[in-house]
């Protein structure tokens, strides 16, 4: 008797459950006029340029698809970034999402055909002709999870690059005029240093410091040695002439003064606050800084300029809008993409300090943000975007961090930190496509 | 007697289910990727002993084992010794001259850092430690960089890691100094014993198993210390506070190695299985 009624109730639970189930599957784009959600995730901060673009864009798009609701969802970067590979293989995935670009993140899901291929959307609604050649490498992936060729897995709509943020009162103060050239550069930080001040604020325990290692590599670089080293299209020499003179010169830069000692276990964020306090009369690094800083300089006047003597800079489209494979309601995510190409959008992101790449110049009324454009225009017009250098392995941005702290504690040599992480990168390319 | 054994059991199946379920099913999973080359995603490629055999060639790892042995010293080893001290001062001393309500509060006080998050406690240290406008540094007139210099990180870390700890000893030690018999200190007080040999001779061997506990819990906790690593140094500068569960950490969610990162698991978890049946072994031995 009791396992007649347990039989039952196994058999009930079993046809609650399969109810449940079929309904899950009844595809969403049944009816239009049915009430419809689209999930969406991303990581700006509400008071970004990216933010207060991506909000303009839900209620664009809520106003243009009466039947549907936007469930926006504000995750952190860190958070997205550990777990992306785990909840886009489950059905918990959004339909659309902000998502790192690389080698190492969207190329990796890419490869593990966890993203949904965007190649006809791209050509169908013109994503492709917006962006410039150098910001479609970001958003195309091969086989193997590389960037560059392929398929489309990604839509960028806007950009970044690695400058120098300057204290104009401080170079004031120390006459010292703005470097055109690599020497000029050199002869300022020496001017500083002489007057007893540290020229460049920096962070060795996250970013900052790798990029800087990096920028200073990329001043003897060409386009054949960046295509080795971010797509392994050749071989890349870790004592070759770009590499060692990023070591070298870095390692020379903490031994002159130009880069604090002690800066090794600082976060860049402390770099951040400390040059927008006035302490250093420079910052290099990204535009991702540009918006903070108008909004928070207020006791001195600053400006930027690029890396002299480079025609290359860390830099490369923004992050990315990725379509999962598991998405639900994949024609409403390309309908949201399409909304944050519009020049609407567009314009809106370049005039909160964002930097566009579909926008109107004429509607980009801010001077400041026209100032960031105009730099960010000559950037891309000349190819200069090189990319950062913790991409082309997975787990490479903590190789770099390590590698970078020895450099500025003088623990290791130039060549040790050289050997330290170019077997990271060996590692890696034995596995690429695998 | 089988009848009742039987009724035990059922009192003890859903601990035991659960036990199963979170504990043992996930170690066998973990134990079982360990086996294989896996991002996360798609299928796992069989590949035998071979992540084992990288672990025995990888620096890092074993690098971050000696980190380990420091940090067990700092999280277990001084605290117990300093804790030992500080409950029988606070029971003998000052909850007899000023009062049980003072021996109290002090007691809260050395507790207070195991009750702060230990986000919250890791960022307060790191601004104390900055090495240019923080508080150690101003108060000390030193210009040290405590948490960037790879000779001084770990030290730091540990000398951390005794504060945070400290509280923790103190608490259990007072509770059993609670239960040891006061004639034993009252017949030694008319013997004309000094303080030290009452301590030594009577309250270290009566609160024996709290020490042993107390050794065990820190011990574990030091072998698989990760949020204090990840909040000061997140394993640097270069790797010099690198810790197994840090680097384990790394392989799973930076390189998407899940295979090594399960590894590296692997081998923590039976570290701590001998470290905690070795424990127990002395602690019997020794009643």
């Amino acid at each position: 008797m009791v396992r007649l009624r347990g039989a039952a109730a196994l058999a009930a639970a079993v046809l609650v459950l399969s109810a449940c189930g079929s309904g899950a599957e009844t595809p969403p784009s049944a009816s239009a006029a049915q009430p419809r959600v689209l999930k969406l995730w991303h990581y700006e901060t509400p008071d970004s340029a990216m933010g207060k673009a991506w909000a303009e864009a839900i209620k664009k798009f809520e106003a243009s698809h009466p039947n549907v609701t936007v469930k926006f969802e504000s995750k952190g970067f860190e958070q997205i970034q550990k777990t992306a590979s785990m909840v886009l293989n489950s059905d918990e995935a959004p339909d659309i999402m902000e998502y790192n670009k690389g080698n190492a993140t969207a190329g990796l899901l890419s490869k593990q055909g966890l993203l949904t291929d965007l190649t006809e959307e791209a050509a169908k609604r013109g994503w492709d002709k917006l962006l410039p050649g150098g910001l479609q490498t970001t958003a195309k992936y091969d086989d193997r999870g590389v960037m560059g060729s392929g398929n489309w897995f990604g839509v960028p709509n806007y950009g970044e690059f690695v400058m120098v943020y300057y204290n104009k009162d401080l170079f004031e103060k120390h006459k010292v005029p703005v470097p055109a050239t690599f020497e000029e550069f050199t002869a300022a930080l020496d001017t500083f240093v002489k007057a007893g001040v540290t020229p460049i604020a920096n962070a060795g325990a996250e970013y900052p410091a790798q990029q800087i290692f990096y920028q200073l590599a990329l001043t003897k670089a060409q386009k054949p040695w960046l295509a080795a080293y971010q797509s392994y299209q050749g071989k890349v020499d870790f004592h070759g002439p770009e590499l060692t003179y990023g070591a070298q010169t870095f390692a020379d830069w903490v031994k002159k003064g130009y880069i604090a000692k002690n800066s090794s276990g600082l976060k860049a964020e402390d770099m951040g606050v400390a040059f927008m306090n006035g302490k250093f009369p420079m910052m290099i690094s990204g535009s991702w800084w540009y918006g903070r800083v108008a909004s928070e300089v207020k006791d001195f006047e600053w400006g930027h300029f690029l890396f002299p003597g480079a025609t290359l800079s860390p830099g490369s489209s923004g992050n990315l809008w990725i379509v999962p494979e598991k998405s639900k309601n994949k024609d409403l995510a390309y309908d949201f993409i399409d909304i944050t190409m519009s020049k609407d959008i567009q314009n809106l992101l370049g005039n909160s300090g964002g930097l566009p790449v579909a926008a109107d110049p004429a509607a980009i009324t801010d001077a400041r943000s026209k100032e960031l454009i105009e730099t960010f225009n000559k950037l891309t017009s000349t190819d200069g975007l090189a990319f950062y250098p913790d991409w082309p392995a997975p787990g490479y941005y903590d190789v770099l961090v390590a590698g970078v702290q020895n450099l500025i504690n003088g623990s290791k040599t130039p060549a040790q930190v050289l050997d330290e992480i170019a077997k990271p990168y060996e590692d890696n390319l034995q596995d690429i496509g695998n | 007697m089988r009848v009742r054994t039987r009724g035990y059991w059922l009192y003890l199946a859903p601990s035991l289910v659960l036990f199963v379920v979170v504990v043992v099913v996930p170690f066998l999973m973990n134990v079982g990727a360990s086996f294989t080359r896996w991002s996360g995603v798609g299928t796992p490629r069989w590949i035998g002993f071979d992540n084992y055999a990288r672990l025995l060639r990888d620096e890092r790892f074993w690098q971050s084992f000696q980190h380990n042995v420091g940090l067990i010293v700092a999280m277990a080893v001084v605290p117990t010794a300093i804790g030992l001290v500080l409950a029988s001062a606070l029971f003998d001393y000052v909850a007899k001259r000023f009062g049980t309500r003072t021996a109290a509060t002090l007691r809260a006080m050395y507790y207070l850092p195991q009750v702060l998050p230990v986000a919250v406690a890791g960022v307060v240290w790191g601004w104390m430690l900055h090495p240019s406008y923080g508080a150690v540094n101003q108060i000390f007139h030193l210009d040290l960089d405590w948490l960037g210099d790879p000779d001084l990180a770990l030290a730091t870390v540990m000398a951390v890691m005794v504060w945070f700890q400290l509280g923790y000893p103190v608490v259990i030690f007072m509770a059993g100094l609670q239960r040891v018999d006061p004639a034993y200190y009252e017949a030694a007080e008319i013997d004309g014993a000094s303080w030290f040999r009452k301590f030594w001779h009577i309250t270290i061997p009566q609160i024996r198993p709290e020490i042993f506990v107390v050794l065990l819990t820190c011990t574990i906790a030091a072998l698989k210390v990760f949020g204090p690593i990840f909040v000061l140094t997140r394993g640097g500068p270069g790797n010099a506070t690198m810790v197994p569960s840090y680097f384990s950490y790394l392989n799973f969610f930076q390189k998407s190695n899940v295979g090594y990162g399960s590894a590296v698991a692997t081998v923590l978890a039976l570290i701590i299985i001998v470290v905690t049946f070795l424990f127990l072994r002395v602690q019997e031995r020794a009643q």
